[in-house]
C-alpha cells in the first residue's frame, strides 16, 4: 500500500514537472519568434534604403557629373550591404556586428552623397531628389524604429531566458541570448564636408 | 525708491515670460479625454480659435467616414528632442488610431525650431507615403509657415492631408474598444454566469430536499393548499414527504398570482430590459480615447 503511494505520487510529480517544462519551452518559443519577426522587420526597413539607392544615383548623376567618387563610393557600399544574409536563426553577435557595420557603412556613404549634393543648386530643387531625400529620411526613421522594437523583443527574451527557475531548461532546449543593436561607432559625429 | 524696485521686479520677471516652455511627450494635453471632438491640443493656444474649430471639423469628418484618428499639436518648444521622435513617442503613447487598423496620424509643430512633421502609423503608410507627407508640407505648408501664419498653414496642410485621406479606408467601427472585450471574452464571461447560477440552483435544491429526519435528499412535494389571496400575492401551504423514512414537511410559499389581474404588476419583467442598450456610443460631447493604434516610424518633416 506505501510502496504504491510512493509511486502515484512520483508519478505525479512527474507529470507536473513535464507540463510545466512545455509550458516554458513553449512561451521561450514564442519570445523567440517574436525576435525573429523584429529582426525580419529590421531586414526589411534596410532592404527599402538599398531599393532607394539606385534610383538616389540616378537623380544625382544628372547633376553631380563629376562627382563620380562619391556615387561609386554609395553603390559598392550599398551591394556589399545587400551581400550579407543573416537569418534570424543563426543571428551570432558576430554576425550582428558584421551586418551592422555594412548598413553603416552605407549609412556613411549616403551622407557623403547628400553632403555633395548641396553644391548643387539645381539638383536642389529638383522636385524628384526632395522626394528621394523624403523617402530616406523616413527609412532612416523607420530603420530607427525596427532596431529598437528589435532591441526591446531580444532584451524580453534575454530576461526570460536568463532568470531562475527558466534558466535551467533554456540551456537543455538551446535557447541562447541573442545579441542587441548597439549604437554605431562615430555616430555622435555629423560626417564633416571638406570643400 | 518704489518706482526702482517695481521696475526691477518687473525686468527680473520679463526674461522668464518670454522663455518659451520646453514640452515633453507627457505634458501634452490629451485633449481627446475631456472632449472626443477635439483634435487640436494647443496648450500656449498659438492657433486661433477659428482654426482650430476649421481643423478640428476636418479631422472629425475624416474620422467619422475613414476611422483615421488624428492629433494636431502645436508647441512653442520640445527642447532639443528631435521633431519626429516626438511625434512617434506621442502617437505610441497615446495609441492614436484603431487598434487593428494603426491607422494614427500625428502633425506636429514646433515654433523654435521652424518644423513641421508628420508621423504616420503603420496603417497608413500605404495612403500617405513619406513623399506625399513631404510634399503637402513644402507646396501647402511651407510658404505661409514661414511668414510665420500659422493659422492658414496648419488650416491648408490639414485640408490637403484629409483631401488626400479621403476614401482611402472605410469606417467600420471596428477596434473602438482597445481590444480588452473582445467576443471570446464575452462568451467566457455568459458561460461564467450560466455556470455559476447552475451551480446554485442545484446547491439550493439539494438543500431543499434534505429530510430532516433521515438526512436523505427524498423529499418531494405531494401537495398544496391555497391559503390567502392578495394584491397579486398567493400564499400556499405545500406538503413534501420523504421517499425514504415517510416523514412530512409543510412549508409557505408566496408567489405572484397568475390569475390576478390588477394594477401595479409587471414587477420584475419591465425593469429588465432597458439594460442593454447603450454600448458603444464613442464620440458625441463626451470624452473619448484613442484606439490603440501603433506606429512604425513613417512620416516626414520639413524645416521653414
Amino acid at each position: 500500500m506505501n510502496k504504491k503511494r510512493i509511486l502515484f505520487v512520483v508519478i505525479a510529480l512527474i507529470a507536473i514537472l513535464a507540463i510545466w517544462a512545455t509550458s516554458v519551452y513553449n512561451g521561450l518559443v514564442s519570445l523567440d519568434e517574436n525576435v525573429g519577426n523584429q529582426w525580419a522587420n529590421v531586414e526589411t526597413q534596410y532592404q527599402r534604403r538599398a531599393d532607394l539607392i539606385p534610383n538616389l544615383v540616378n537623380t544625382v548623376k544628372g547633376y553631380a557629373t563629376h562627382e563620380k567618387e562619391t556615387l561609386e563610393g554609395v553603390i559598392a557600399a550599398r551591394s556589399q550591404a545587400t551581400q550579407i544574409k543573416v537569418d534570424a536563426s543563426n543571428l551570432t553577435p558576430e554576425k550582428l556586428a558584421q551586418y551592422q557595420k555594412a548598413q553603416g557603412d552605407v549609412t556613411t556613404a549616403l551622407g557623403k552623397l547628400l553632403a555633395v549634393s548641396e553644391r548643387y543648386p539645381d539638383l536642389k530643387a529638383n522636385q524628384n531628389f526632395l522626394e528621394l531625400q523624403a523617402q530616406l529620411e523616413g527609412t532612416e526613421n523607420r530603420i530607427n524604429v525596427a532596431r529598437k522594437d528589435f532591441n526591446d523583443s531580444a532584451k524580453q527574451y534575454n530576461v526570460s531566458i536568463r532568470r531562475f527557475p527558466r534558466n535551467i531548461f533554456a540551456g537543455m532546449f538551446g535557447f541562447n541570448k541573442r545579441a542587441y543593436f548597439e549604437a554605431q561607432q562615430g555616430a555622435e559625429t555629423a560626417p564633416k564636408v571638406q570643400f | 525708491m518704489k518706482k526702482i524696485l517695481l521696475y526691477t521686479i518687473i525686468f527680473a520677471l520679463l526674461p522668464a515670460s518670454l522663455l518659451a516652455k520646453a514640452y515633453t511627450v507627457d505634458e501634452v494635453p490629451n485633449v481627446r479625454r475631456i472632449n472626443a471632438r477635439e483634435y487640436v491640443s494647443d496648450p500656449e493656444k498659438i492657433l486661433s480659435e477659428k482654426a482650430t474649430m476649421r481643423i478640428d471639423t476636418l479631422l472629425s469628418n475624416l474620422e467619422h467616414k475613414t476611422g483615421i484618428e488624428t492629433v494636431v499639436t502645436v508647441l512653442p518648444s520640445i527642447g532639443e528632442n528631435d521633431s519626429f521622435d516626438f511625434a512617434y513617442s506621442l502617437g505610441k503613447a497615446w495609441g492614436v488610431g484603431k487598434k487593428k487598423k494603426d491607422n494614427g496620424l500625428i502633425i506636429l509643430l514646433v515654433i523654435d525650431q521652424r518644423r513641421i512633421q508628420f508621423a504616420t502609423g503603420y496603417g497608413l503608410e500605404g495612403v500617405l507615403p513619406d513623399a506625399i507627407c513631404k510634399r503637402i508640407q513644402t507646396e501647402t505648408m511651407f510658404p505661409a509657415l514661414k511668414n510665420g501664419d500659422w493659422d492658414t498653414g496648419m488650416v491648408n496642410g490639414v485640408q490637403a492631408v484629409c483631401g488626400q485621406l479621403d476614401g482611402s479606408m472605410q469606417n467600420d467601427g471596428s477596434g473602438n474598444n482597445k481590444g480588452m472585450a473582445g467576443p471570446f471574452y464575452t462568451i467566457f464571461i455568459f458561460l461564467g454566469i450560466f455556470a455559476l447560477s447552475f451551480a446554485l440552483i442545484y446547491v439550493k435544491n439539494r438543500k431543499a430536499n434534505c429530510c430532516p429526519k433521515c438526512g436523505k435528499h427524498q423529499l418531494q412535494r405531494s401537495g398544496s393548499q391555497v391559503i390567502s389571496r392578495s394584491e397579486g400575492i398567493k400564499t400556499e401551504m405545500i406538503t413534501y414527504t420523504c421517499r425514504n423514512c415517510g416523514h412530512k414537511v409543510i412549508r409557505q410559499q408566496k408567489t405572484y398570482d397568475d390569475n390576478y389581474r390588477g394594477h401595479g404588476f409587471g414587477g420584475p419583467f419591465i425593469g429588465g430590459i432597458g439594460g442593454f442598450g447603450g454600448g458603444n456610443d464613442g464620440g458625441g460631447f463626451s470624452g473619448g480615447s484613442f484606439g490603440g493604434g501603433d506606429f512604425g516610424g513613417g512620416g516626414s518633416g520639413t524645416s521653414f
